[in-house]
């Protein structure tokens, strides 16, 4: 008997949670809505001028994006990523320090993404990528960037297996998703994607636990090149293929307090938020992200990764340590400012907000 | 809340293959690690509990320690075991569903063998009097022993099936939540709330707690006709 009944409440539990789904009759618009929210080129346009077009939007917990980008396309924000092949011959070590000389990578495959990455029609694809969705390009080709022409060999069973160490941003903005099939679909890869922080991506392909890298933190990538860890694969120059950007965009309130807008230069910007004390999400998570707004504070105040280095600015230096999406949705709710890659701001905006 | 489980119950209705294929690398996952954790705890409980050795009493404080193992440093530990410079790099088993259902019976077995323990060393004295007062032999005494904690071994196996549903911690360090390889509903989870994607994280959430129902409700079923 009492089984019945306990039987009989879950499948009422269950019923119930349909039927709360189907009476608030699906409306996709909410998540699909059309991310014409902010102007391009005035940089200052808020947010919510553009945002009452929407449909009235019935939920409640639909929230209105205040978060705007108040600083962009300053020389010192551009964002580049770079591919880089692991080198089966770096110096690996275990865990204690010892040498490891038969670490097995999949050089083959490595090259071949590379290669395809870096061909006429990677290229082409990964510069037209979003602008459909967004209105607005999510990532540029680098003038004078690696070209690639050589010829892309078929997967066979030793070299299907292809291990990518990569930097959230390009996974989260959907790029690798809509790459990545095309180049599977096409020569019989399997792309196995690892999406971290670059600090994490990096230390992850330390271990041999990578192909291939894809991230973007020049000073990271280059300590990787210069531990040995990279090496330069055929028919190009250079160990470190920087060959797409876009750019970190600073963000904060509409109201804009600390008055970034009229700062002279982004570095003056993030003078102007110190100097007030305005509160500031950092990543904190040794992501690129995170590494390039280190650069960018004056350097008398002496922020590092170290949480020793900030410790008397706790009262508005706010240190996440989590991905950019959850710090986004943090700097709207606490009305802080936040440095962040415009993919992810788009993607933000474009979603209300919720990053559903 | 409302918006969520309006996700939740869209996602399903859609069958979004690469849920499809989050919820059956889950299934696999935590249905094959709990029953290897089954087979190897529940002899070893028993036997803990039953009989009477020295370095029993160290080997039980030894699992108390073992069940209180912070999943993610029983993640990092496989890690970096498996890892590509580590000493069992050649069964490159980093990364796939293996390693995460290793990692996971190492978690759950010692909960299993406590909760066995602690049921046959309640049981056990006063059942050995009466088998041995019905001259019963050693076999048949376990035997009967077996048949008693049937309804304990069930109790054992939904604890070791939540928590293998549950964990996040091991899986993540050592799946690295590929997606379409080794992303589990945990995983996915933690995913996009890193992403801030808060309502698909608690849709998922929600749909991971439908299904651990439906599983118990069955297994609550099967526990009561059989221990009857």
């Amino acid at each position: 008997m009492k089984k019945i009944v306990s039987l009989l409440l879950a499948m009422i539990m269950i019923f119930a949670l349909a039927a709360c789904g189907q009476s608030a009759a699906p409306a996709p618009a909410a998540t699909e809505a059309p991310a014409a929210v902010e102007e391009p080129a005035a940089e200052s346009a808020p947010v919510e001028e553009a945002a009452p077009a929407e449909e009235p939007a019935p939920e409640t917990d639909a929230l209105v994006v205040d978060t705007c980008i108040l600083k962009e396309a300053d020389d010192a924000m551009i964002n580049n990523y770079s591919l880089l092949a692991v080198n089966p011959d770096a110096p690996f070590v275990d865990a204690d320090g010892n040498a490891v000389a038969d670490v097995e990578l999949n050089t083959v495959g490595a090259a071949a993404l590379i290669n395809w990455l870096l061909s006429e029609e990677g290229q082409n694809l990964a510069a037209n990528y979003g602008f459909e969705e967004y209105g607005e390009y999510l990532f540029y080709l680098k003038d004078g960037r690696p070209v690639s022409t050589a010829e892309i060999p078929e997967a066979t069973e030793e070299t299907k297996h292809i291990r990518l160490s990569t930097t959230t941003s390009v996974n989260d903005s959907g790029l690798l998703g809509y790459l990545l099939p095309i180049f599977e679909e096409k020569y019989g890869y399997e792309v196995e994607v690892y999406s971290a922080g670059t600090g994490k991506s990096i230390a992850n392909a330390k271990m041999g636990n990578a192909d291939l890298i894809l991230v973007h933190s020049k000073k990271q990538e280059e300590a990787f090149i210069a531990d040995g860890f990279s090496y330069v694969i055929d028919g190009m120059e250079t160990e470190r293929l920087n060959w797409m950007y876009n750019y970190f965009v600073l963000c904060g309130p509409s109201a804009d307090p600390a008055g970034v807008k009229d700062a002279a230069d982004v570095k003056a910007a993030f003078k102007a938020i110190a100097d007030g004390k305005f509160t500031f999400i950092s990543r904190g998570d040794g992501s690129g992200t995170h590494t390039k707004e280190l650069s960018l504070w004056p350097e008398e105040l002496g922020i590092t990764a170290e949480a020793e280095s900030f410790k008397d600015y706790t009262d508005w230096y706010v240190s996440a340590n989590t991905g950019m999406g959850a710090c986004l949705v943090m700097a709207e709710e606490m009305g802080a400012y936040i440095l962040t890659d415009k993919a992810t701001f788009l993607t933000f905006v474009a979603n209300d907000g919720v990053m559903g | 809340m409302g918006s969520s489980i309006r996700k939740a119950i869209e996602l399903i209705l859609s069958a979004d293959p690469e849920l499809l294929n989050i919820l059956s690398t889950t299934a696999k996952v935590c249905l094959t690690s709990s029953i290897l954790a089954l087979v190897l705890g529940v002899p070893v409980g028993i036997l803990l509990g039953a009989e009477r050795f020295p370095g029993r009493k160290v080997l039980l404080v030894l699992n108390r320690t073992l069940i209180g193992m912070p999943p993610v440093v029983c993640g990092l530990l496989f890690y970096m075991l498996f890892s590509g410079v580590g000493p069992f790099r050649h069964l490159h088993w980093l990364f796939t569903v293996k390693l995460m259902i290793l990692a996971q019976v190492v978690l759950i077995t010692p909960i299993i063998i406590g909760v066995m323990e602690t049921f046959v060393a309640d049981t056990a004295p006063a059942l050995r009097e009466t088998a041995r007062g019905l001259g019963f032999g050693r076999m048949k005494e376990y035997r009967l022993l077996m048949n008693e904690c049937l309804y304990s071994i069930f109790s054992a196996y939904l604890l070791s099936f939540a928590r293998a549903i549950a964990e996040v911690g091991a899986v993540a360090m050592v799946g690295g939540a590929i997606a379409w390889k080794t992303n589990v509903m945990t995983t996915a989870i933690m995913m996009y709330t890193n992403r801030g994607s808060f309502t698909l994280g608690i849709a998922l959430g929600l749909i991971l707690l439908t299904l651990s129902l439906l599983v118990n409700i069955v297994l609550s079923v099967m526990q009561g006709r059989l221990s009857r």
